[in-house]
């Protein structure tokens, strides 16, 4: 108590640099495992890591999974939905011009060549606003492209966690307060996924910045 | 090149992107439209049909779409075919990777139907003034 105490009145009257601070923080969790480790008995810590981190993955591919099947419901119904407004656009095309075939010839019921005038505006709106909806179709459809998006973030993050949980496992294993640094797993690799952050500097955020660069490159 | 008979073979492990890919194809008139889930099945149906046009995911299980990509451009009887990559990848090493292994064209995601449009008839216009 005293000494995290001392601590907390050091960091607020005298700044320390990033890297003291991550050492002085990596000494913190070392020194509360190595006394939750003392206090628990080491089967039992082990037996929560090994317990929770499995869940926290189960927990993530419940929602890459739930995502998906939404993202597949709307493709399913954007699908069968799609054709329909096609089918109502053409159709109302084709008999639009059926009748507008029909008013050339003179009539001399007024009530008929008002019939013809009110089926022709219906038709003409009809048309319109199929294709309209249909647009609209294509824009939900379109959206769904999140699952993919998101799907490569979470499948990344549990490659992560699991990553994390055998490194603390061994820790425990080894059963030593002192912690080797690992290299950073932070590996300059082509596969990334998706752009995150939307203030990263080191990858493009729109189509127009890659075509730049192709253009560059001679492509 | 361009006609509407153009056999597009769509390579993603994610099957929503797949679906998406061959709607917009649709939408453009194109309907000759055949899937993989990532390079290795790609390579089977690439050596089994006669595809004219790949468009390819990036990140992939077994074989991913540079791979792909190269795998491509080195066989005698591929080499030719046009790929276009659609990828979240968006840092300067993978376009400048990509273009280097020979791709056609780099659309990153998430895009719009606009863009694929777009790219596609950049693509069969610069193909065409080869040819021709």
């Amino acid at each position: 108590m005293n000494s995290s105490s001392l601590q907390n009145h050091m960091v607020e009257s005298a700044p320390l640099n990033i890297n003291d601070e991550m050492l002085n923080r990596i000494g913190q969790v070392t020194r509360a495992l190595h006394e939750n480790l003392r206090g628990l008995g080491l089967d039992k810590v082990i037996e929560q890591i090994a317990k929770d981190m499995p869940d926290a993955c189960e927990r993530l591919h419940y929602v890459a999974r739930m995502t998906e099947q939404s993202a597949q419901r709307v493709l399913n119904a954007t699908d069968l939905a799609m054709p329909i407004q096609a089918s109502i656009a053409s159709e109302s095309a084709l008999l639009k011009q059926n009748w507008q075939r029909v008013k050339l010839e003179p009539s001399l019921k007024a009530e008929y060549n008002e019939t013809v005038e009110e089926t022709l505006t219906f038709l003409t709106l009809t048309e319109k606003q199929s294709l309209e909806s249909k647009a609209l179709l294509m824009d939900i459809m379109m959206a769904q492209d999140f699952q993919d998006l998101t799907g490569q973030v979470i499948k990344k993050i549990i490659a992560l966690t699991q990553d994390l949980e055998n490194q603390l496992v061994q820790v425990l294993v080894d059963f030593s307060p002192a912690i080797n640094k690992k290299e950073s797993s932070f590996n300059q690799t082509l596969i990334n996924g998706p752009q995150v952050s939307i203030h990263a500097t080191d990858s493009f955020a729109n189509q127009q910045q890659v075509d730049d660069l192709l253009d560059d490159l001679g492509f | 090149m361009s006609n509407l008979n153009t056999k597009f073979l769509v390579v993603d492990d994610f099957s929503t992107m797949r679906r998406i890919v061959r709607n917009l194809l649709k939408e453009l008139g194109y309907n000759n439209v055949e899937e993989a889930e990532d390079g290795v099945v790609a390579v089977k149906k690439l050596q089994g049909g006669d595809f004219d046009f790949v468009v390819t995911d990036w990140n992939m299980p077994n074989m991913d779409g540079l791979q792909l990509l190269q795998f491509i451009r080195s066989d005698t009887d591929l080499k030719h075919v046009p790929v276009l990559m659609v990828t979240a990848e968006a840092k300067k090493e993978n376009i400048i990777a990509a273009a280097q292994a020979g791709a056609n064209g780099y659309i990153v995601k998430p895009f719009t139907s606009v863009t694929l449009g777009e790219k596609l008839s950049k693509i069969f216009e610069r193909l065409e003034k080869v040819e021709a």
